[in-house]
């Protein structure tokens, strides 16, 4: 298990992580959400002991971050939003060096490398340079690194940045395997059907401070009777959202951008009626939907901001 | 599961990710030899003929200083590498690691040492050759005060880079302190040469030291002795000590944030 305690770290005055406080359970995958900026990263290398924290404590598997940093970081493994190795080596002498300084056993290391490489589709570039490789493939060893470690802390942090379709795909089964071995996952993620996806419970991170945690379908739910209705209009009018705000079913309105995007209960029976008084006030409506609330929405309602 | 890895196959791993990377740097090392090898076949040949009407053999004298001014200059570069580790967020990743920050900081001390080592000893040993030495156990005796010294240096470059923060900066003062460590010294000139007023600071020079002791081993009619010896480890003591310190307040107190 992995808690944290009244976490705050500061850089020069700047408090990049505010009192945090939650526990991750064992063998969890645990979404962090988060803008850029919210302190997902900083929180991950507070755990990590690469930052001592200016306030609090984190504990890992029983062991205090800040005191006992060797036993945490044996525990750990991270994969980097950016990719953070030696770009003069090959992915093969970068997994190999990694393998073998997290203390990898040379009997299983080589097999696992090449099945790692394999199942990345990077057998053939393997011993290329890595300055010399996409941008995408930089990030598959990134993670590459985390698969041949198999560590019980394994920490993704934007996993699938800068990657295609099938490469998002693979990360995530390869993600789900590493959890089913056993390992604890914390996955630092700005992507909502990331996180939905992926993750048995999230914790909402913004302005460093954790705003809530839950399992995505319960923190949904707490949405509930938050139908969303959203109308495109040829113009946004601003005294729109103050106008149907005075329906006392809708909790909440506001434009982005062009549409009209409306919080409330019983969304199917009032639509007509909202539809007329857009109109009155010389709305003129392209298209309108209505949807049950996603985890974006969730992330909206706690933070007041949009994730992407 | 990964098990936890022994301090000293850690120190092992981060000398050898040093070593991987000088080596997939051909061009400093092709440049650095071609560097050595002209100035020792051509520079001190040519000096050395210069020099021979006082009966001085200045092509002894300097094969030695050439290996040990270009293990100094390698040894420098452990500062270079720190800062641009930072840049890369390197560092980020090397202290996530499962070792302490303090066996980091040995571990790139040393790191620093043994590269320079590696890339000097077929220089050594052609010098050894050159100035008709053949004993193994001499060659091996001068391979350990060169990498004594490397140490002390690489603890300076840690040192230096550690108390200038900004990488511009530091490459100006790096440049002029190998300089100064290099040129105010007896390892390219003897120090009856020199302007008086660097002779006392060139006597206290661990690369003068440890010029004279390689010398003293290699060449008949040199000598060292405990003084040589007393200030090499000094020198080492001192940065060796205040690079570890230095960079271990940095990552402990928040590093470069």
């Amino acid at each position: 298990m992995i808690v944290f305690k009244g976490v705050s770290k500061s850089f020069k005055g700047f408090l990049a992580v505010k009192d945090v406080t939650c526990e991750i359970n064992d063998k969890e995958v645990f979404g962090l959400l988060g803008p850029n900026g919210a302190g997902k990263t900083t929180l991950i290398m507070t755990m990590a002991t690469v930052y001592r924290p200016t306030k609090g404590e984190v504990i890992v598997d029983g062991h205090n971050a800040s005191i006992e940093q060797d036993k945490v970081k044996s525990l750990i493994g991270i994969s980097f939003q950016d990719p953070k190795y030696d770009r003069i080596l090959s992915a093969r002498e970068i997994l190999e060096w990694h393998g073998k300084v997290t203390g990898v056993e040379k009997s299983v290391r080589g097999k696992r490398i090449d099945e790692v490489l394999a199942k990345f589709g990077l057998t053939a570039e393997s011993r290329k340079r890595t300055w010399t490789l996409s941008g995408g493939t930089k990030k598959k060893i990134e993670n590459a690194k985390i698969f041949v470690q198999r560590p019980k802390v394994a920490v993704f942090d934007e996993p699938t940045a800068y990657l295609d379709v099938p490469s998002r795909l693979m990360v995530w089964e390869m993600i789900d395997e590493l959890r089913d071995e056993g390992s604890t996952v914390l996955l630092a993620t700005n992507m909502m059907d990331e996180a939905d996806r992926m993750s048995d419970r999230v914790g909402i991170m913004n302005r460093g401070e954790m705003v809530q945690v839950g399992e995505p379908a319960t923190l949904r739910g707490s949405l509930r009777g938050r139908d969303i209705i959203e109308m495109k209009l040829e113009v946004p009018i601003p005294e729109l959202p103050g106008e149907v705000s005075k329906t006392e079913e809708v909790k909440e309105a506001r434009f982005e951008g062009d549409t009209l995007k409306i919080m409330l209960s019983n969304g199917r029976g009032l639509l007509p009626y909202l539809i007329n008084v857009v109109t009155a006030k010389g709305g003129k409506v392209q298209s309108v939907s209505l949807k049950e609330p996603t985890l974006e929405d969730v992330f909206l309602h706690y933070t007041g901001m949009k994730l992407s | 599961m990964s098990e936890r890895p022994s301090t000293l196959f850690v120190i092992w791993v981060l000398v050898e990710r040093d070593l991987r990377t000088l080596v997939k740097s051909p061009f400093i090392l092709i440049n650095r030899t071609i560097f050595f090898l002209i100035q020792l076949f051509v520079f001190a040949v040519l000096v050395s003929k210069l020099a021979s009407s006082l009966g001085f053999n200045y092509f002894d004298f300097y094969s030695v200083g050439a290996v040990v001014s270009t293990i100094t200059s390698i040894a420098f570069i452990i500062g270079e590498d720190l800062f641009e580790e930072e840049e890369l967020g390197l560092l980020d990743y090397l202290l996530s690691l499962p070792f302490g920050h303090s066996l980091f900081v040995v571990g790139r001390a040393l790191g620093g040492a043994v590269r320079g080592l590696i890339y000097v000893t077929p220089m050594m040993i052609l010098v050894a050759y050159l100035d008709g030495y053949f004993s193994p156990a001499g060659i091996a005796g001068s391979l350990i005060v060169i990498f004594v010294l490397a140490t002390g240096i690489s603890g300076l470059s840690i040192t230096l880079a550690m108390l200038i923060r900004n990488a511009n900066r530091f490459d100006i003062i790096i440049a002029l302190a190998e300089l100064a460590t290099v040129r105010v010294s007896a390892a390219i000139y003897p120090l009856a040469f020199m302007p008086k007023v660097l002779q006392p600071v060139a006597t206290y020079s661990p690369v003068t030291s440890a010029s004279d002791i390689v010398r003293a081993i290699f060449l008949s009619g040199y000598q060292s002795g405990v003084y040589e010896t007393v200030i090499l480890v000094l020198f080492v003591a001192v940065f060796f000590g205040l690079g570890s310190a230095f960079l271990f307040r940095k990552i402990e107190g928040g590093r470069f944030e």
